[in-house]
């Protein structure tokens, strides 16, 4: 579903990406860490072209994202997005955060988009507060409006940057248990985060990355079991102890 | 004070409001709205990634800017009729009257510093908004226009309404092409009837009183409009 050849990314002189390569094969929960600056988001986001790279490719569902006769918006309208600080449109209510994208983009009917934004909010356990403002939610609320605005799209896969990391700690559940959820329901999911007890949860893999490469990319159970590489090993070993 | 003749000024009210308010508010309304229209294209061209756009729109604001107001309108009204007979391949220059000539001007002129305002605007934006515009499959333009212009412009309004005042006064420097505006009817009247402290007196007071006004009103909408996050 999303496969990841060898990509390089220059800031200037700088190499925030090298050879980085992987696959999230369909139905695959995929968990990215690694220390911060270590390039996990910005790998994240090469892979729907929101940062361009500069070798290498990446393909999501037979589509290459760097070529540059590829319809970009069309794509990016199949793979759902979800970030660390939400990025809701603040200017609109939480229904039409959830509609604006279904009709401009899709081009379903304005109440067609709200019967499934509706069937989405219920799903995240948030029907009721359609009308709301994203500032009247708390962040946990945010983000699980912000999952639901991407599954609006029907996407073929989701990427999560960080989904947790703005939360308070008393809200990370209940986005983990949405997201768990839909890894239970066969979601194509890519997440970038620290949290350990979600990838031993539902991950099927674990990638590994330190100073813009990917040191391991290993099943679930060998990467919590003995990860080969010591830098692996002691980031566990620190982020585990608690 | 003895001489002060309050009569002058009743007797020509109709005169200095329908004729000379009604020029200067249109002129102020038509040419906010088109200098905020080409302003914020001016800022999407200045805060492009194509370096040719940025640098068009940046060379015509910093020109914009360093040039006196009042030259470009001199500028614009002999200058007009030759690049519309230029378009339209007429032999002769096209006249087109004190009034579009200076709705040209302050359109043009104004739009430079609209476009300042709405390039701050616009990069008070966070970069996560564009970027989960985009995710969903927005392109440019849609990103632009539901969700980064609508935002830039809540947070700009008071600064955006701000500079509407000052073009408000700068419109009266429409009477050096000889115009009908608020000041030009007064100074009209003033020299026809030798009544100037009158008319001067009287004209800076309604200035003051409307440019005054509006920034109250602007002060309390920038407590009411201040953007929950």
């Amino acid at each position: 579903m999303i496969s990841i050849r060898k990509i390089s990314k220059w800031y200037g002189a700088f190499q925030v990406l090298s050879d980085c390569s992987t696959e999230v094969d369909k139905g695959e929960v995929v968990v990215v860490c690694g220390p911060s600056g270590s390039g996990k988001s910005t790998l994240i986001k090469c892979v729907n072209g929101l940062e361009p790279f500069q070798k290498g490719d990446v393909v999501v569902d037979g589509i290459s994202v760097g070529d540059p006769k590829t319809d970009l918006p069309k794509l990016r309208a199949r793979v759902g997005m979800v970030f660390q600080h939400f990025e809701l449109f603040p200017h609109m209510t939480v229904m039409q955060n959830l509609t604006l994208a279904q009709v401009k983009v899709l081009g379903r009917a304005t109440r067609e988009a709200q019967d499934k934004g509706l069937k989405l909010l219920d799903r995240v356990g948030l029907g009721a507060h359609q009308d709301k403002f994203p500032a009247q939610l708390s962040g946990g609320q945010q983000q699980r409006v912000a999952i639901a605005r991407a599954l609006c799209m029907d996407p073929v896969a989701m990427l999560f940057d960080e989904p947790t990391s703005a939360l308070d700690p008393e809200m990370i559940n209940e986005v983990l248990d949405v997201m768990v959820q839909l890894a239970r329901d066969g979601m194509t999911m890519m997440v970038v985060t620290h949290e350990m007890g979600f990838a031993r949860k539902v991950a099927h893999r674990v990638v590994f990355m330190d100073a813009g490469q990917i040191v391991e990319d290993l099943p679930k159970e060998e990467f919590f079991g003995k990860p080969r590489s010591e830098r692996a090993q002691l980031f566990l070993s620190k982020i585990l102890q608690h | 004070m003895s001489g002060f003749d309050w009569g002058e000024i009743t007797s020509n009210l109709p005169y200095l409001f329908e004729v000379g308010m009604v020029f200067t508010v249109k002129l102020t309304v038509l040419a906010m709205f088109g200098g905020i229209f080409f302003g914020t294209l001016l800022a999407m061209m200045r805060l492009s990634h194509l370096r040719t756009v940025s640098m068009l729109a940046g060379g015509y604001v910093n020109l914009m800017r360093s040039i006196p107001l009042v030259l470009v309108i001199f500028w614009f009204f002999f200058l007009v009729p030759y690049i519309g007979a230029w378009i339209l391949r007429e032999p002769r220059p096209i006249p087109v009257g004190a009034f579009y000539s200076a709705l040209i001007t302050f359109t043009m002129f104004e739009a430079a510093y609209y476009c300042e305002i709405m390039r701050a605007g616009i990069q008070s934006i966070a970069r996560g908004q564009v970027w989960s515009g985009y995710a969903l499959g927005l392109d440019y333009w849609q990103t632009m226009g539901h969700i980064v212009l609508p935002q830039a412009f809540r947070n700009m309004l008071p600064v955006l309404l701000t500079q509407t005042i000052i073009l408000f006064q700068d419109t009266s420097l429409v009477y050096v092409i000889s115009a009908t505006d608020f000041l030009g009817a007064a100074a009209k009247i003033a020299n026809r009837d030798y009544r100037l402290v009158e008319m001067y007196s009287f004209v800076a007071v309604v200035y003051f009183i409307v440019s005054f006004g509006l920034s109250l009103l602007v002060r309390r909408l920038q407590s009411k409009i201040a953007v929950v996050r």
